[in-house]
């Protein structure tokens, strides 16, 4: 069984004074120390990341890694847009199924704040397809579709999407990683200025620097000398038409359904057994979605529910939803959330969450997206 | 051109990309054909009631962007209401 053994995340914001490696070089650097591990103890290493190669013309990271690292070992990039991360996860578990007696480090990162809006928006573009991007559709104008589609078919209202952000932001202000610690109000939500209708600023993610990294390892004697570790129950990716258009439904994300289906069949348990959850909220339909196609809730029964606030810290729910801020509060460093979700599951299982610590969490999942829903991974760990 | 359809679901675009910063903010809308192909396209000459699922609509060309990489012109298909 593969066990995750250490987490570590650079603060997500706006990091001006660093670069794309100096934030890869601190969050490996903080893992192998968590760890106890040296550079030399590394048999692999897979990346996350999308935007290097479009942005900052910055390719064969790889190879850049095993510069910072000082070591030669194989080095793989992962890409899969929002899902690099995921992605990432996914190949290194499935390295180890090939490989015993191995340690992997999987590291995320992204260096998206340097550049002009609209310069990182086109560059994000990227992973829609090219009749979207000629129509001029920009990644929240997709979420925006599947919005709209889905409030006018529920007769939901804008507000309804407005708690997934005041519950995030909640979560992000426990979290001293996030990008925003601030709390913010429905009120708040609402009247902030539109992005893509009905999608405003409020229910966005950021455009955020950061990275995390986690070390995967089938070694029996290292796990057992590690004071903290997960098992990873299943790890699953899932794919589909790159076109929202080319999909049956708008207002579902087929990839999560399939990908979730798959992940609790592999680790034996049901969703019930779920105590806390990091899903994908890149926008707040996005999380209602998700919570609705992972099969936590009722097919159009999401903006009903997420009003009753069950999945806030605090709320004495049996399932707590992006305790660290999501994708919406603790930031949205693309290559890095995947990593950072599966991070915040494994501070929960072991006990290290701090403030937003849930009691007693014994099994976690996390969900990652990539495009409007081309790629979905799944993870599921256990303590 | 001139192919008739209906919305099927549209958006408000209000933060653009580079290349269409200056159109902004502009409807887009995704559109049933009669045929059954669906095609995105922006919307043009219309007002805010158009904006509707089950609108009416038919396909037009229209300038796509005023500078493409490759220096020319580009054209595509929009919608108008109808």
């Amino acid at each position: 069984m593969n066990h995750l053994i250490g987490y570590h995340t650079t603060q997500f914001g706006e990091l001006w004074d660093k670069s794309l490696f100096d934030l890869v070089e601190e969050t490996i650097s903080g893992v192998l120390k968590q760890t106890k591990l040296t550079n030399k103890q590394i048999d692999a290493v897979f990346f996350g990341n999308m935007l290097a190669g479009v942005l900052e013309n910055n390719l064969h990271s790889t190879s850049k890694i095993a510069e910072i690292l000082k070591v030669n070992i194989p080095i793989f990039r992962a890409e899969a847009a929002c899902a690099s991360g995921g992605a990432a996860f996914n190949l290194a578990k499935t390295y180890l199924e090939a490989n015993s007696n191995k340690n992997v480090l999987v590291v995320g990162a992204e260096k998206m704040t340097d550049y002009s809006p609209e310069q990182t928006i086109t560059a994000l573009s990227a992973a829609a397809s090219g009749e979207e991007q000629e129509a001029g559709l920009t990644f929240p104008g997709l979420y925006a579709l599947m919005a709209n589609f889905y409030l006018e078919k529920y007769h939901y209202t804008e507000e309804n999407l407005a708690y997934v952000s005041v519950k995030n932001h909640f979560h992000g202000s426990l979290n001293s990683k996030a990008h925003f610690r601030r709390q913010i109000t429905v009120k708040d939500v609402l009247s902030s200025p539109y992005v893509a209708f009905p999608l405003k600023v409020l229910d966005s993610s950021p455009i955020s620097d950061g990275a995390s990294a986690v070390i995967l390892t089938n070694n029996r004697d290292l796990i057992k000398k590690q004071k903290n570790s997960v098992t990873v129950l299943a790890s699953e990716v899932v794919t589909d038409t790159i076109s929202l258009k080319e999909r049956k439904q708008i207002d579902e994300i087929l990839a999560t359904k399939n990908v979730a289906d798959i992940a609790f069949k592999n680790a034996k348990i049901t969703r019930h057994d779920i105590d806390v959850a990091e899903v994908h909220d890149c926008f707040s339909i996005a999380e209602i979605l998700a919570m609705e196609d992972l099969g936590f809730w009722k097919k159009g029964t999401g903006g009903q529910k997420i009003k009753e606030m069950s999945t806030m810290y605090g709320n004495g729910g049996s399932l707590i939803v992006n305790t660290s801020g999501g994708l919406k509060a603790a930031g949205h460093p693309v290559g890095a959330t995947g990593i950072k979700q599966i991070g915040e599951i494994f501070l929960q299982l072991t006990g290290q969450a701090e403030k937003r610590q849930v009691r007693n969490a014994k099994y976690g999942l996390s969900h990652n997206v990539g495009g409007s829903g081309g790629t979905a991974v799944v993870t599921i760990l256990a303590v | 051109m001139n192919k008739k359809g209906k919305i099927v679901v549209w958006t408000k675009i209000y933060t653009p990309g580079s290349d269409f910063k200056k159109y902004a903010p502009y409807p887009v809308v995704l559109v049933e054909l009669e045929n059954k192909e669906k095609i995105y396209g922006q919307l043009v000459d219309y007002e805010d009631s158009d904006l509707k699922t089950g609108k009416k609509v038919v396909s037009v060309l229209r300038k796509v962007r005023s500078s493409s990489e490759e220096g020319v012109i580009a054209y595509g298909v929009k919608f108008k209401p109808l």
